[in-house]
């Protein structure tokens, strides 16, 4: 295996990391990019093979016969051996860290999401672990919601899947995340977003995961932020499906401007802006809008959610025609919000557009993360 | 009592002879002296038995008991009620593990007390030579029905049959301890592989071939019952790859094995949590890109933190703290029960201390010695490579059983 020994060891680029993520955190990403080199950079020879038959030749007990003393940085050279093209790949990687402050997801290219792996890349939205807690918190609350519905119907007809909307899909991780952890058969989702690069990065995804997913999941190009009546008819009329829409969720963006300004370089530079701040509807140039026109308070696309959760007939009773599906035991709207301010005002616009009881969950960090809105009889 | 199971012990560690049979027949002794009106006709032929009279004694009750049940299920069941009928039910199969060995226990005592009248009273070369074989034959099925015997008296321990967290941390002797505390790991890590067990690091803190410390969850069969004994210091001697003058050093790694606990055997209450996530300060959500997934869990009525950053996702991190924490929760309660136990009773192999030295590894002699059991094995390599542990803990069990059997009788 060509190798180039100066060159090969790893301390430089530690340093290197830790000048700008601190020592700790640069050991573990250092160690995740590693991994992440040996799993899916290859150089021509085999590197499973190559580790195993390392491990078990007792590397130790190699060291004990071998009486002379050897430097540590030899030692350590010795068992992070990488292959010149992994040596490489993890070189540029460190330096698009460093220097052009790129995301370590995007760097590695994939991340979890439940059960899910989604495919990143920029520039759309890397899903948060905040998302994460919360989607797998509601999954768990339609569940046990599902189960109770199908206990009592026992030897009734089963009931239709609940039809789930999801507004700003990005990635499609919200989506997909629910298809995938959701009982079988219990619902189908649609994710809308209004980016090309968000569809197409979705649509991937959906690929992807496809194996994985117990529900049916479906994305289409849809700008919400124009009037419903101007939607396309199949939306209008809750995907084609008797029932209409059962709930919509979303993870739209609530980043005010000022906020904006002060992000770090890693999600200022490399993430889309539409995904973080609402931006006025019809907006062609997202990057050059007039400070005047941008919504100060961040919460112009959870209003205008809340007002589409109305005018689809999610906060109403005459559409509820099943009722043995109790959808009041549901949240019918479902929206990700930044911070106890906004939750507050998040709420209010329930309030004010028929979904007349809400519920704040916090998440792991303490921070209000998530508004619900309920219907009740 | 204790003192001849010590001597027992010792002679049994100095011969090679097949395993089982070795352990069970050079243990307890003393106690044949005085087989009485307890022992049953025929078992004097079978060599050295761990079944004294008093569990002899036992096994005659059992018997009875048996065949009380058998009636009992047999005859006429309409008057018990569901949960009664569900209870003897049970009752009766649990005596049957250990009744229906003893039955063929007895019946093997029969055919040696026959097979030595054919001995001792045949004229006949042949025939002679053909009792002894079938006699061998009988013997070995002897200890292997007072193992099933032993195995259906003991207490059953639930968390034996699951998986196990193994910690091992470097203790005294700087960087060769945390060179062998590598070693150690990959002993665990090839022996689990060989048992087809899954390795799974959870977390650990190495530079190189340098262990600090390390968490493991070993998921399979049996996992807690094998390494149960592993808990304890280990110590090295060897010349370290960094001693440039050639003098011996010892060393030490702890290593302690917890039961894997679920959820059936642990509650946990969430309002006992806190959790903390690291650098939280800030607003979180689609304002930071945080890759910093570190992720502490404190039980506040313990006082028991565990924190996790091995993998990229907070609620990966999450989930694995909490498996972690709830397998030292179960394990402070073993310990205080172990404990409770050990106190009363004399016993050369705890489960639970885990600064009691319990094996040292000798490099210039290749040596591996269980000062537990005084078991000196010359076989470092096989050891070290994870293969030739088997024996070590073969041995441990044995006389893991053969103390808890004492301490019924």
């Amino acid at each position: 295996m060509p190798r180039c020994p100066g060159n090969n060891t790893l301390i430089p680029l530690l340093r290197k990391l830790s000048e700008s993520l601190g020592e700790q955190q640069a050991k573990n990403e250092l160690r995740w990019l590693i991994e992440h080199t040996r799993k899916e950079i290859g150089d021509g020879i085999n590197i499973q093979q190559h580790m195993t038959a390392q491990s078990t030749e007792h590397k130790g007990a190699r060291l004990w016969r071998e009486q002379a003393a050897r430097l540590p940085d030899e030692i350590e050279r010795d068992s992070e051996r990488l292959s010149s093209v992994q040596h490489a790949w993890l070189r540029q990687a460190i330096s698009d860290r460093t220097e052009r402050h790129k995301p370590l997801q995007y760097i590695i290219g994939e991340q979890q999401f439940g059960k899910t792996n989604i495919i990143v890349r920029p520039p759309v939205l890397i899903p948060r672990w905040e998302t994460e807690e919360w989607v797998l918190r509601l999954a768990e609350l339609i569940n046990s919601h599902t189960d109770n519905v199908r206990d009592t119907q026992q030897g009734l007809r089963a009931p239709r899947p609940l039809n789930i909307l999801e507004a700003c899909t990005g990635s499609g991780c919200v989506a997909l995340g629910l298809g995938c952890e959701l009982a079988d058969n219990s619902a189908q989702i649609l994710g809308v977003d209004i980016s090309d690069d968000a569809l197409q990065l979705a649509m991937d995804n959906l690929v992807y995961n496809q194996m994985l997913l117990s529900n049916h999941v479906h994305f289409r190009k849809v700008d919400l932020q124009q009037p419903v009546h101007t939607l396309p008819a199949q939306l209008r009329a809750g995907d084609g499906e008797p029932g209409g829409w059962d709930m919509i969720v979303s993870n739209p963006p609530y980043v005010t401007p000022s906020e904006y300004r002060d992000l770090d370089a890693d999600v200022r530079e490399w993430e889309d802006i539409r995904a973080l701040v609402p931006l006025p509807p019809g907006t062609t140039d997202p990057r050059n809008v007039p400070s005047e026109d941008l919504d100060p308070s961040g919460m112009s696309f959870v209003v205008q959610l809340a007002k589409l959760a109305k005018e689809l007939g999610l906060a109403s009773k005459d559409r509820d025609e099943d009722a043995s599906l109790r959808l009041d035991s549901l949240p019918r709207l479902v929206v990700e919000i930044g911070s106890a301010e906004q939750a507050q005002a998040a709420c209010q616009a329930m309030h004010d557009h028929g979904l007349n009881s809400t519920e704040v969950w916090k998440d792991m960090a303490g921070t209000d993360r998530v508004v619900l809105g309920y219907f009740k009889q | 009592m204790s003192v001849t199971r010590v001597t027992a012990t010792r002679t049994l560690c100095n011969i090679r002879r097949p395993l089982l049979a070795c352990a069970l027949r050079s243990y307890v002794s003393a106690s044949r002296g005085k087989a009485s009106q307890h022992m049953p006709p025929g078992s004097e032929l079978a060599g050295k038995s761990n079944l004294t009279p008093r569990i002899h004694e036992r096994l005659q009750h059992l018997r009875t008991r048996y065949a009380d049940l058998n009636a009992r299920m047999s005859g006429d069941v309409s008057d018990l009620g569901r949960e009664e009928l569900a209870k003897v039910s049970k009752d009766f199969s649990d005596t049957g593990q250990i009744v229906i060995p003893y039955n063929r226990l007895l019946e093997l005592y029969g055919e040696l007390t026959e097979l030595q009248q054919m001995i001792d009273e045949s004229k006949d070369q042949s025939l002679r030579t053909l009792a002894l074989e079938e006699r061998q034959v009988a013997l070995e099925d002897v200890a292997a029905t007072e193992r099933q015997i032993i195995n259906g008296l003991l207490p059953k321990d639930q968390a034996e049959s699951g998986g196990a967290i193994l910690e091992i941390r470097a203790g005294t002797g700087g960087d060769e301890a945390s060179l062998f505390s590598g070693e150690l790991l990959r002993m665990y890590e090839r022996h689990s592989q060989l048992r087809g067990w899954k390795f799974n690091t959870i977390s650990s803190l190495e530079e190189g071939d340098r262990v600090k410390e390390a968490t493991i969850e070993v998921s399979g069969r049996g996992v807690f019952g094998a390494l149960m004994f592993e808990s304890g210091v280990h110590r090295v001697q060897r010349v370290p790859a960094t001693e440039t003058q050639g003098r011996i050093h010892t060393s030490t790694v702890t290593v302690a094995v917890l039961p894997q606990a679920t959820d059936v055997h642990i509650e946990v209450r969430e309002s006992d949590l806190r959790i903390d996530v690291f650098r939280a300060s800030g607003k979180g959500g689609q304002h930071v890109n945080t890759t910093d997934s570190a992720v502490r869990i404190t039980h506040l009525p313990t006082g028991l933190a565990v924190e996790n950053q091995q993998e990229r996702s907070q609620l990966r991190n999450k989930e694995k703290a909490m498996q972690i924490l709830r397998a030292r929760l179960y394990d402070m309660e073993r310990q205080k029960l172990d404990k409770e136990r050990r106190d009363s009773r004399n016993r050369l192999i705890g489960t639970g201390d885990r600064s009691e030295k319990c094996r040292t590894y000798n490099f210039a002699q290749s040596r591996v010695t269980d000062h537990r059991i005084n078991l000196s094995l010359y076989d470092l390599e096989g050891i070290m490579s994870g293969v030739s542990l088997q024996h070590i803990i073969d041995r441990l069990r044995i006389q893991h059983d053969l103390d808890e059997l004492a301490d019924m009788s």
